[in-house]
């Protein structure tokens, strides 16, 4: 910041004294920033704009993109059966996984904060899966533990989960669900900033532990429940490297984990229809964009802030 | 995290954000400097080059390690004989390869010497991928090469592909048990029904599936379809048959399905083409498949007894079915900068004796007709067992069709995705028939 400044004086004359300063801060702003800027440009804006367009084209890979207009989205929303399904199977998923997970993480974090010794350990062994758990070996491996023949159907004798439709989907979600560290972490953060005090008056009225959970800790966690809900639900709704690899790349059996994303990375990639996929890539944003909305809006009714308790 | 920080951010963020100005003009120009600076920088490296006075061709193909470990053995005694090029290779599984290649030709970056399907053919010549072949006639021959099968490399009366070698579908079973189950030998000749009985009378004596479930494969589909006078597809690339057979090829199937004479949905769900996830090669849960000839070698890791090949059935007038499929082509991209040399490393490649010694069978059995009688008799192993087959089925096979219209390997996957909801039963075989018939059509209009 310091050396921008330097010349200002110099340049002065040209402008309002006042002025410039400012504009040269943050134009060194800017320069700093570039890199980030133009990265953002680049590879997102512009791929973002690019697909936008193709969405309204016909476009194999090897031909120049023909406009068609809405035709891939009348298309879809009215000729395409296998794209609703992959809506319910999307759909589905979400509302088993998300839920399951955070519960999940939930209830380890409100362990590991009532432990007194080897937290840390803990804490870490649980948030494993999270840094593994988007890895394609660790989705093959679960392939591999599902499949007729693997570990589960040996425990079990369930046969193979991943070849049974109504049972595949639960494989996925289990992958999952079985990386709730990232959230269990957060959730932990949030119970460690919760006052003891509150336990403290709490216990001296004689609330049970039940009691306490419901009216300090739900409420005062709220704001973190929300947090996490909304990252979860839109990694949810985006969901594609376990589905691709414990599907074999095939969305099945009978499309029952046929992902939004890999119904849509199949028109694209296996079919070549970039404008139908493209159309679909938008159709998801503005899913996931109204979704989000409906939870904000619904979380005035639940979530507490402590800052409105104050006024 | 306490609650009231959280939220104040979130407030405060936008509107912040909206008060910043956009850059000056300084700025502006030195993202733009930025911006050409990396442009150039991307353009540089994709284009193919000589190194030290070398062409240097990229050459792709699919295959298994066994294939790489040949076609690199080729490879080099290509680049021994021709010491100004430098072939720089790279491989991987079939569905892979086919996604990278399209965006790669999309992107004009295709490599200089590709291996195409049958299936691509068509859709890389019409998108102007493809280098016409005849324009170095000079440095490739193919006066050696079946005529029949060359043609199958033409696409509006242009040579864009020449096939390197061709396969033919089977039905591959497990000798031993087989005998052992005391059902009559698959024969030459036999039809759809005689199958279908084998099928039924192995579960019977054995307890197990006859065979894996052909419901699935658009291929053995074919098969069926020409074994009664019809095809895939017309001469101008629109639907050569109707829902009707269809219903009539998955009622068939499914029915021996429900019989247990062919493996169950959970089994079929995994097929891929590849030998390793077929019933009979997951610890013959099955006794025999339908595959094609060439990758059935694996099959020889998989089943310790041994296999058989034998033909698929005909029609029930005898009419067969199966054909010789060009098994793999070699194309120049349009946009090699080296095509003289890329046609002589595929001239190599086809005519070469040295080359076919070491490149045996793994390609399926050469095209090139004075070399597949010269190394025939020096074929070892499966490669023996492929020649073998296809020799006892020379002559008594249709000719096969032109190559399939662009939209089928889209197809070939809706034709498994259907046959799914068929096989475990969230669709009648005609619900699912006219679903596909519905996709295929709206598939080949575009």
């Amino acid at each position: 910041m310091t050396t921008t400044e330097i010349p200002a004086p110099a340049r002065t004359a040209k402008t309002t004294p006042a002025k410039r300063p400012k504009r040269q801060r943050e134009g060194a702003a800017w320069v700093f920033l570039s890199p980030w800027v133009l990265g953002a440009a680049v590879l997102t804006l512009l791929p973002m704009a690019v697909s936008l367009y193709l969405s309204f084209t016909d476009y194999d890979l090897f031909n120049p993109p023909q406009w068609v207009g809405l035709r891939n989205y009348t298309q879809m929303f009215t000729e395409d059966p296998r794209y609703w399904r992959s809506v319910v199977a999307t759909l589905t998923y979400v509302v088993i996984a998300v839920p399951l997970q955070l519960g999940l993480a939930l209830v380890v974090a409100l362990a590991l904060k009532s432990m007194r010794r080897g937290r840390a350990f803990y804490r870490s062994a649980f948030y494993a899966p999270s840094l593994l758990g988007a890895s394609m070996s660790i989705a093959l491996v679960w392939r591999a533990v599902f499949n007729d023949g693997g570990t589960v159907d040996n425990l079990l004798g369930t046969g193979g989960w991943v070849n049974k439709p109504g049972w595949a989907l639960f494989a996925v979600a289990l992958l999952t669900v079985w990386q709730f560290g990232a959230p269990m972490v957060i959730f932990l953060a949030g119970l460690q900033q919760i006052p003891s005090e509150l336990y403290e008056a709490a216990a001296v009225d004689g609330a049970s532990r039940w009691r306490q959970f419901l009216s300090i800790t739900v409420p005062m966690l709220s704001p973190v429940i929300f947090f996490n809900l909304v990252l979860q639900t839109i990694q949810a709704f985006q969901v594609f490297t376990p589905a691709f690899a414990v599907s074999a790349g095939k969305g099945g059996p009978a499309d029952s984990t046929l992902f939004y994303t890999l119904y849509l990375y199949d028109r694209g990639f296996v079919a070549s229809h970039m404008g139908y996929a493209s159309a679909m890539a938008w159709t998801l944003l503005l899913v996931i964009g109204a979704v989000t909305a409906v939870l904000f809006r619904t979380s005035r009714s639940w979530v507490f802030y402590a800052s409105e308790g104050d006024r | 995290m306490p609650g009231n920080r959280t939220r104040k951010s979130w407030r405060s963020w936008p509107s912040r954000r909206a008060r910043t100005p956009w850059p000056s003009r300084t700025t502006a120009a030195t993202l733009a400097l930025c911006a050409a600076a990396a442009l150039t920088g991307c353009s540089d490296s994709g284009e193919s080059s000589s190194a030290g006075g070398k062409a240097v061709l990229r050459y792709t193909w699919w295959g298994n390690p066994d294939r790489a470990a040949r076609t690199q053995a080729a490879v080099d005694l290509f680049e021994k004989k021709h010491p100004d090029i430098d072939v720089q290779t790279s491989f991987s599984g079939y569905d892979a390869y086919k996604q990278k290649l399209a965006t790669q030709a999309a992107g004009g970056d295709a490599p200089d010497v590709m291996q195409l399907d049958y299936r691509m053919i068509d859709q890389y010549a019409s998108g102007g991928v493809l280098l016409d072949l005849a324009k170095q006639r000079s440095a490739l021959s193919t006066a050696d090469i079946d005529k029949g099968l060359l043609a199958t490399g033409v696409v509006d009366d242009r040579q864009y592909a020449v096939p390197q070698a061709r396969g033919t579908e089977t039905i591959v079973y497990d000798t031993k048990q087989w005998k052992a189950a005391g059902v009559e030998l698959p024969r030459e000749g036999w039809t759809w029904n005689d199958w279908a009985d084998a099928m039924r009378a192995l579960a019977e004596k054995t307890g197990k599936p006859g065979g894996t479930d052909p419901g699935w494969s658009e291929d053995a589909f074919e098969v069926w379809l020409r074994g009664q006078g019809k095809s895939l597809y017309t001469k101008d690339g629109k639907l050569g048959f109707t829902a009707d057979d269809l219903t009539r090829y998955w009622t068939f199937t499914d029915r021996l399905r429900r019989e247990g004479a062919v493996s169950p949905a959970e089994e079929t769900t995994q097929l891929d083409g590849t030998v390793e996830n077929t019933p009979l090669g997951r610890g013959g849960r099955a006794l025999s498949d339908n595959n094609w000839d060439a990758p059935s070698s694996g099959f020889l890791a998989l089943v310790p007894t041994g296999v058989t090949l034998a033909p698929m059935p005909s029609g029930e007038d005898g009419t067969p079915g199966q054909y010789f499929k060009p098994s793999m082509f070699m194309g120049i991209a349009d946009s090699s900068g080296h095509p003289e040399e890329s046609a002589r490393f595929i001239d190599f490649m086809l005519n070469d004796m040295d080359a076919a010694k070491i490149l045996g069978a793994t390609r399926g059995i050469p095209v090139n007709e004075s070399i597949r009688e010269k190394i025939a008799p020096e074929l070892k192993d499966f490669d023996k067992t492929v020649a073998d087959y296809q020799a006892s089925v020379d002559g008594t096979l249709n000719s096969p069709p032109q190559a399939p219209p662009s939209g089928d390997s889209a197809l070939q996957t809706t034709f498994q995705r259907d046959y799914d909801q068929v096989s475990f039963e969230r669709m009648s075989p005609r619900e699912a028939a006219e679903d596909y018939v519905t996709e295929a059509k709206a598939e080949l209009r575009s």
